[in-house]
């Protein structure tokens, strides 16, 4: 039977559990008991049976007597504040919105779809096919692969593109290109307006002003005929 | 302040349909921060060992009509925190495919993470030494060091004999003591 006593007095003392220690892991023991360094948050004891409760009573199945609440009534219950705004639309459409948007759509082209379009039930047939030969199938594929890749190996040898084009003659590269009609340049300057930046004078004054001015004389002295400019 | 009411008390109090939510939020209010403790140890975030506290006294309620007074309250609500420790540690690794190495792991990088951990201070370097058991011996020594708990009620919470589990925290401390020592 319970004998109702408390659960402090239950435990055993904590001197008898430190002189156990003290023999056991005599560093430890001497420590004394050392309490988890974790934190909490500030309150969590004292709202943690109110919020077990609500839980118990609104939550889940099976916990007695829950009451069906609707929605609007729960929320009343819980915060009437939370209520009262629930029904407050802070956002506003354009007037007639709503009605012109079916029109709207149809105008486009996209007509909705009606449920009694959609059939009810599609029939599908079932297909079973024995594991023995989906193992043969399987291993059918890997003799496959296997056999095409030697054989590339084997019986084709990769070819240069570069040393490939020094055997093709000047007339047939010059017949390939007319044919072939490729372009080598544009009629059109905007074509090229993503790769040209013009900068000014103080545009390049800006950007290399952060530069040190021992690393611009090394970089000048690189490109003896280009010497930068900065002012 | 009003002088607490035994477990006796609380449970004849709890059949009473008037009294129930009463009597089992005093019951909560009682155990609460002894389970929490427990639990935290073993799980080291406050989330998940929120959650699990949840989940123990949601048990609680349900089953606490059937209640047989033949065991202490503490010794069966430890039991089913215990349980519902180590059944969520059990779905983690699910959830993470990963070993139960591979979750100890993860624990002790949580205490590592914590905004007050100190490696140098011993209260930490006990955590982290915890961490390194198997959670069996983990549960045995919280039990014995933490909640001063005698072998013949872990038996009880543990479903194992006293004399292994007085076997089992001596080999716990030993290791506890090593990895503080060596780290």
């Amino acid at each position: 039977m319970i004998t109702g006593r408390g659960l402090i007095d239950a435990m055993e003392s904590p001197n008898e559990i430190l002189t156990e220690l003290l023999e056991i892991a005599p560093f430890l023991g001497r420590a004394g008991v050392l309490r988890a360094p974790y934190d909490i948050p500030m309150g969590y004891f004292e709202d943690f049976s109110d919020i077990l409760m609500y839980r118990i009573r609104f939550e889940a199945d099976g916990f007695g007597e829950i009451k069906s609440v609707s929605s609007p009534e729960e929320i009343a219950e819980i915060s009437p504040l939370l209520a009262e705004l629930k029904n407050k639309n802070l956002y506003q459409v354009p007037a007639g919105y709503f009605e012109s948007l079916n029109t709207d759509v149809q105008l486009t082209g996209v007509v909705p779809l009606k449920l009694s379009a959609i059939p009810q039930s599609v029939k599908t047939k079932k297909i079973s096919i024995p594991m023995r030969i989906v193992r043969y199938a399987a291993a059918a594929c890997i003799v496959g692969m296997i056999g095409i890749t030697t054989f590339n190996l084997t019986h084709h040898k990769v070819l240069d593109p570069i040393n490939g084009l020094t055997t093709v003659s000047d007339q047939d590269m010059a017949n390939y290109l007319d044919v072939d009609d490729v372009h080598w340049t544009t009629d059109n300057p905007s074509d090229l307006q993503t790769s040209t930046v013009d900068l000014s004078d103080n545009d390049i004054h800006d950007l290399l002003s952060s530069v040190p001015d021992v690393e611009l004389e090394q970089y000048s002295l690189l490109l003896p005929e280009q010497k930068p400019s900065v002012n | 302040m009003a002088e607490q009411r035994t477990d006796t008390e609380l449970l004849a109090l709890f059949r009473e349909p008037a009294t129930k939510e009463k009597a089992f939020t005093e019951i909560v209010k009682k155990y609460q921060e002894r389970l929490y403790w427990h639990i935290r140890r073993m799980l080291v975030d406050h989330e998940d060992s929120n959650d699990v506290m949840q989940n123990v006294f949601i048990r609680v309620w349900n089953a606490l009509s059937g209640f047989r007074e033949d065991a202490q309250l503490y010794t069966w609500l430890y039991r089913i925190a215990t349980n519902e420790c180590l059944t969520f540690i059990e779905q983690q690794k699910k959830k993470a495919t990963t070993s139960l190495s591979d979750v100890e792991s993860g624990l002790s990088n949580k205490i590592r993470a914590d905004k007050d951990f100190d490696a140098k201070k011993l209260e930490w370097k006990l955590q982290l030494a915890i961490q390194q058991l198997p959670e069996k011996q983990r549960v045995v020594f919280s039990l014995r060091y933490y909640d001063d708990m005698p072998y013949e009620e872990m038996s009880r919470v543990l479903d194992t004999s006293a004399g292994a589990l007085k076997a089992s925290y001596h080999h716990a401390a030993k290791k506890i003591e090593d990895f503080i020592l060596n780290h």
